[in-house]
């Protein structure tokens, strides 16, 4: 067994013995894939964190990452860790459109984190100005490009496990961006379970293969710091290639026989709706045991259709792993058991709006949803549910009750960088809050919703999801496009329930005639009266900066009438995680072509 | 092989209509996002078929997120023009 109670630095030091598994980076544009072995990834980070030092930084110096690069974002990430500098992933650009919100963000995240150097490639540096001039203590801004062939010498550091490893900035749907602070300590617990308890790992036996953007948990502490503790070899491929041909996702999987990969829910999805049967023929999933699946809603259908889809190719329907995590508890909070696929719970709509209980209804009958098991937690971390007006956290409610989950144990942020009053609010006793409302049996941990935004009418509960749902199979509805919420103006006697839809249909009848159905199909599931269906144009909903949808933003932009008057043109279109990593790659290049002229 | 304009937009035009909403009325100034109902993820589709049929690798900086039929058809010329000269001077 593996000791992995090391600072992220001593598992790299470690890895370095290692000549035969490593990194192996695939580029779209090029045949070959370099591979690094693990002494190769120790020999090369130490060249990049020794040009760090030659630029004055320090210990406990921050340092913003803009790197679409996956290789540069890997060496530098390590790079920094191994001087004990600390890395603040940044997602890249996203487009001419919204630069100015875009640059309004990543000023925020340098300023917040203090950092002092911003490094970046020579396209993104050249937008980079307004940041430039705007944060105090960054000192330059520096292009990747020399530091590659950098050969400064590393001047050792001692890290220690308390030490901060980095910043997370995670964009929350209600606030500005917060720097999860996540320390070595974290990352050795989380990755210790998530790795041995959730994924049974052999080390440097099994082998993974990750699209995932790394300046997300998911891509960066499941695919890159998880695999260096164990050594296993992982291959990366270009979030923008997997959007442009997913089947190169599964190719590679097939072709290398890897054993693990993750995805959010829309990876699956458009695995399922874009690969060819004939593709299907060529690819042999059978050694893809842990098939995860976290980082946004999980739909049962969703993973069950790819899981059928892909059976011809020997994809055992049992590796699907629907798993339950966030920034503040570094990644991982609950696996389910390997090899039992996607398992469910069905229960009464109408019991978990009035009462906030989860009665097991029958599958099929009317009012029943159907809610994913993400699992148990791990060994030394807790979960439990409990009410969300209860600060102490002094009763936890029993087993099919729903409230707000929360979770303890060494996996736990110490807090927001900076940000006392955040990091004060995040915790209840010595429980973080999750926000997510969800129930727990046996053990097991259901998601139902956001606490925040859940719609309750005359008493009762509804969780904006469900309604979205509903909405969403309506033909002329852009599916995933959906945003429902209640509204109370000062003079009702009660919350008004809105959905608002994007359509790319562009015939009025028609448009009113979806309007209609929407109504229709969501009064008929739920129960509730809508009292307002609006259709928007194709990309006006806000999204956060990884995709997420905007509740509350949304509900105030009704409220102040601003909704009706966005334009996609105006607001550029971030759909889905997915859409925005498209722009994020194809925005930056472009605003670069704009901006030299 | 070489292409003409016209047989360049008629490719294009075929492969975009194949994702743009079944009543849309494409012309080469239509945006695919905005005018015919194609999403981002449908734009990645759409590239990549484009480069299957043309033979080549469509940069994605090629593409703007308000790309028209129009610039997709310039940027695949731009390339078809860069792989004539470098036969040219591979013949010379």
């Amino acid at each position: 067994m593996i000791d992995s109670m090391r600072t992220v630095v001593q598992a790299l030091e470690d890895a370095a013995e290692s000549v035969h598994t490593g990194f192996r980076f695939i580029e779209e544009a090029k045949t070959s894939e370099p591979f690094f072995t693990y002494s190769d990834v120790e020999r090369v980070t130490a060249r990049y964190g020794g040009a760090m030092q030659a630029m004055g930084l320090k210990k406990g110096d921050r340092i913003a990452l803009i790197l679409p690069n996956n290789q540069d974002f890997v060496f530098a990430f390590l790079g920094a860790l191994r001087a004990g500098i600390v890395p603040v992933p940044i997602y890249p650009p996203a487009g001419l459109r919204r630069l100015g919100g875009y640059l309004e963000n990543t000023l925020h995240i340098v300023r917040k984190s203090g950092a002092r150097v911003v490094l970046t490639d020579g396209t993104i540096r050249r937008l980079l100005g307004t940041v430039q001039s705007g944060a105090t203590d960054l000192q330059r801004i520096q292009a990747i490009e020399p530091i590659r062939s950098s050969r400064e010498r590393l001047e050792p550091e001692k890290i220690s496990l308390d030490d901060t490893c980095f910043l997370q900035f995670t964009s929350g749907s209600t606030s500005a961006p917060k720097g999860v602070i996540i320390s070595h300590r974290n990352i050795a617990s989380n990755v210790r379970r998530f790795m041995e308890e959730g994924l049974e790992v052999e080390a440097g036996v099994d082998s993974g293969v990750s699209w995932l953007p790394l300046y997300h948990d998911m891509g960066l502490i499941g695919f890159v710091l998880g695999p260096l503790y164990y050594r296993n070899t992982l291959t990366y491929l270009p979030p923008m290639l997997f959007l442009k041909r997913p089947v190169r996702w599964l190719e590679t999987i097939s072709r290398l026989r890897a054993t693990i990969s993750f995805g959010p829910n829309f990876a699956y999805a458009l695995c399922e709706k874009r690969v060819r049967d004939a593709d299907i023929e060529r690819l042999d999933l059978s050694t893809w045991r842990a098939a995860g699946c976290g980082a946004e809603p999980i739909r049962a259908s969703d993973l069950r259709a790819f899981a059928d889809r892909f059976a011809p190719a020997g994809f055992d329907h049992r590796a699907m792993l629907p798993c339950y995590g966030m920034a503040e508890a570094t990644l991982a909070i609950s696996f389910p058991r390997l090899g039992e696929g996607v398992r469910t719970d069905t229960v009464g709509a109408e019991d978990l709006a009035a009462e906030l209980k989860a009665n097991a209804a029958q599958p099929g009958s009317g009012g029943a949803i159907e809610v994913v098991n993400c699992g148990k937690t791990f060994e030394d971390h807790e979960v439990a549910v409990f009410d969300p007006k209860d600060e102490a956290s002094e009763h936890p409610l029993p087993d099919r009750v729903v409230g707000e989950l929360r979770f303890r144990g060494p996996s736990v942020t110490s807090g927001y960088f900076d940000e006392p009053e955040l990091t004060k609010q995040a915790f209840a006793g010595d429980w973080l809050r999750t926000g997510d409302m969800g129930y727990i049996i046996d053990g097991d941990i259901f998601i139902c919703g956001r606490q925040k935004e859940l719609i309750i009418v005359n008493g009762r509960n509804y969780y904006p999801q469900d309604l979205e749902w509903e909405a969403s199979s309506i033909d002329g509805v852009r599916k995933g496009n959906v945003i429902a919420f209640g509204t109370r103006r000062p003079l009702d006697d009660r919350e008004r329930v809105v959905v608002v839809f994007e359509t790319s249909l562009t015939d009025r009848d028609a448009r009113a005639a979806v309007k209609n159905a929407v109504g229709k199909a969501v009064r008929q599931a739920t129960g509730l009266s809508i009292d307002d269906v609006v259709d928007l144009d194709a990309g006006v909903l806000p999204k956060t900066s990884s995709g997420k949808l905007r509740r509350n933003e949304t509900r105030r932009l009704y409220e102040t009438g601003e909704l009706f008057e966005r334009t996609s043109a105006r607001q550029g279109d971030a759909i889905g995680i997915a859409k925005e990593i498209v722009k994020s790659q194809i925005g930056y290049a472009r605003d670069a072509l704009f901006i030299k002229k | 092989m070489s292409w003409t304009h016209d047989e360049v937009v008629k490719e294009v035009r075929y492969v975009v209509a194949e994702h743009a909403e079944p009543e849309a009325d494409i012309t080469e100034r239509s945006e695919l996002v905005a005018d015919l109902g194609i999403d981002s993820l449908s734009v990645m589709e759409i590239v990549a078929e484009l480069e299957d049929r043309f033979e080549m690798t469509i940069d994605e900086s090629e593409l703007p997120n308000g790309a028209t039929l129009g610039d997709v058809v310039a940027a695949i010329e731009t390339r078809l023009e860069a792989g004539d000269k470098l036969k040219e001077t591979a013949s010379v």
